[in-house]
């Protein structure tokens, strides 16, 4: 009776993870079809229903070589992404983790309500602060300049929130053991705090670099040379008439945060759920 | 804590770069975005624009959809997440094949995944051939009411997995000395749940609470990738509306919507805190 009860477990909980992950290798396996394959399921005009077929009908890298090496365009616009990207998760990490700190372990005059205000900060969503932002961007001179993504992502609320609870959880003790030895606050903050929130990091990392990956918003208003846009606005682009190579650039986007994911996986943990002290 | 005056000038200085980019880029833009939403050109008039935002039709339709979104999808996720957090915590010991399963969908890129949707909800996509051959009706995802439902699923099949993992995280943290001595008086499954673990995570469920209405404003990304400018109107949200007036260069109005979002939003997040008070668990 237990062993059944066992079996139905694992059966449902293989299914759940099939649900989770039938798209993505639904993408994968497309990308090794044909463009003529691909064209003749996503024509959505003929009336047939679709098949989802998960096996190509003949094995095909046509769609990589294209990417590659006959449309550029599309490397230079992942080039753009990586551009935007790796600068905001560095400085998005030093950033907050400095704030974190002082949040965290430190007493100032009101630091609680500094941070609720950071906390609204973090909740108010992008579109809210678009066109203002857009006035001060074009007072700095930054407009059509990758800065002009990058600034306003490096200064996201959301890291100092999340690495405050990492820090959250360290002892008072050791710092002030620290304190006592004469150790300055920067040698604290990189010898004993830094390594112990390697996990929050690691964390901040991944949701950092997920979230300006996928950035669309900002470049579309925020560039006016459109050379300089990111895949993932290509992306959007080509799903309405580049079907031949939408599959391989859809694999080709999503492989650099999933290294991340599998590289930090280990360390990948959620320190803000931890009960409050 | 550490107390010292002579920290106080320290503490400014670890926090000054962060201070210093935000001010620069939220708040600043932020009372910009407030004063300009009381002007017309450079006179002054006002709630004016507020006041011809609530006569605007679109502007109300944005506004009942959003509010439908929120209401639907985000306590609907998070019961959804917490079964199957409860689900995942009843194995003494999971492959982490599962936990990476559970967090593809976040780390996958929005825009690769459009077309997969496109196979799967389109008229004659996956989803009404398995209804077809049940014998029911075709049902128009892209063009009726049915748009709500999809981009709901979508969200939940994005998110729900991320929530599973910060709701198994917090289920870790409770002591199984509790869940002993509740068996040992003889508490059903069903009252163990109610009277121990759901109050014992509540900080978790303000953090996913948190995490999602975040994300249900980035479920825009999903309905601009997949409709554009003007989706149907079962689905033009409040950001559609922001992001079309944004192109049409009417700013206040733009900013005013921007204004009465964001209050939407601290009425949703004050509510909970509230009701977190109200059942004691605050900090």
């Amino acid at each position: 009776m237990k062993k059944i009860k066992l079996t139905f477990k694992y059966t449902l909980l293989v299914f759940i993870a099939l649900v989770f992950l039938f798209p993505v290798i639904y993408m994968l396996a497309c990308s090794f079809m044909s463009s003529g394959e691909v064209n003749r399921m996503l024509d959505f005009t003929n009336g047939k229903y679709r098949s989802l077929s998960l096996i190509p009908q003949m094995f095909s890298l046509e769609q990589y070589y294209q990417v590659f090496f006959r449309r550029p365009e599309y490397l230079l616009k992942f080039w753009n992404s990586v551009i935007i990207t790796f600068p905001t998760v560095l400085g998005q990490v030093v950033v907050s983790s400095l704030a974190a700190f002082a949040f965290g372990k430190l007493h100032f005059p009101f630091r609680d309500k500094l941070f609720f205000v950071y906390i609204i900060l973090l909740i108010l969503p992008l579109q809210v602060t678009l066109v203002p932002n857009y006035i001060v961007l074009d007072n700095l001179n930054l407009l059509n300049n990758f800065l002009a993504v990058i600034l306003p992502g490096t200064f996201s609320a959301f890291g100092v929130c999340l690495l405050r609870q990492s820090i959250k959880y360290i002892f008072d003790s050791s710092i002030e053991a620290a304190l006592i030895d004469g150790a300055s606050y920067f040698k604290i903050f990189t010898k004993i705090i830094l390594p112990q929130i390697k996990g929050g990091l690691i964390t901040l990392t991944l949701l950092c670099f997920i979230d300006n990956w996928n950035v669309v918003e900002q470049p579309l208003i925020y560039f006016k040379d459109s050379g300089m846009y990111p895949l993932s606005i290509g992306l959007s682009d080509i799903s309405n008439s580049d079907y031949g190579i939408i599959f391989a650039c859809g694999v080709m986007f999503m492989i650099p945060p999933m290294l991340i994911y599998f590289y930090g996986q280990s360390d990948i943990d959620f320190p803000f759920v931890q009960i409050d002290k | 804590m550490i107390r010292k005056r002579k920290s106080y000038l320290i503490a400014f200085l670890f926090i000054l770069p962060s201070l210093l980019g935000i001010a620069v880029f939220y708040i600043v833009p932020y009372i910009i975005c407030i004063i300009k939403s009381m002007y017309i050109g450079n006179s002054f008039v006002g709630l004016a624009n507020y006041a011809e935002l609530f006569r605007s039709n679109t502007f109300l339709l944005a506004l009942k959809n959003t509010g439908i979104f929120t209401l639907i999808a985000i306590p609907l996720l998070m019961l959804i997440s917490f079964v199957l957090a409860l689900f995942l915590n009843s194995f003494k010991k999971i492959s982490s094949f599962f936990r990476s399963s559970f967090l593809i969908p976040v780390v996958v890129p929005i825009a690769s995944l459009i077309c997969v949707w496109q196979v799967i909800f389109d008229d004659y996509g996956a989803i009404n051939a398995v209804l077809n051959s049940l014998g029911f009706d075709a049902v128009s995802f892209f063009n009726s009411g049915f748009s709500m439902v999809m981009i709901i699923l979508i969200y939940i099949w994005k998110y729900c997995g991320f929530c599973v993992i910060l709701f198994t995280a917090g289920l870790a943290n409770i002591p199984t000395s509790l869940y002993e001595s509740a068996k040992l008086d003889g508490a059903s499954s069903f009252q163990i749940v109610r009277k121990i673990t759901i109050p014992m995570i509540t900080p978790t469920t303000f953090f996913v609470f948190l995490m999602e209405i975040i994300y249900s404003f980035k479920i825009f990304r999903e309905v601009f990738a997949l409709f554009g400018d003007y989706p149907n109107e079962n689905i033009y949200f409040l950001q559609n509306f922001i992001n079309n007036n944004y192109y049409n260069l009417n700013y206040s109005r733009l900013s005013s919507a921007s204004v009465i979002l964001s209050v939407f939003i601290i009425i949703v997040l004050l509510v909970f805190f509230l009701f977190e008070r109200k059942r004691n668990f605050s900090e």
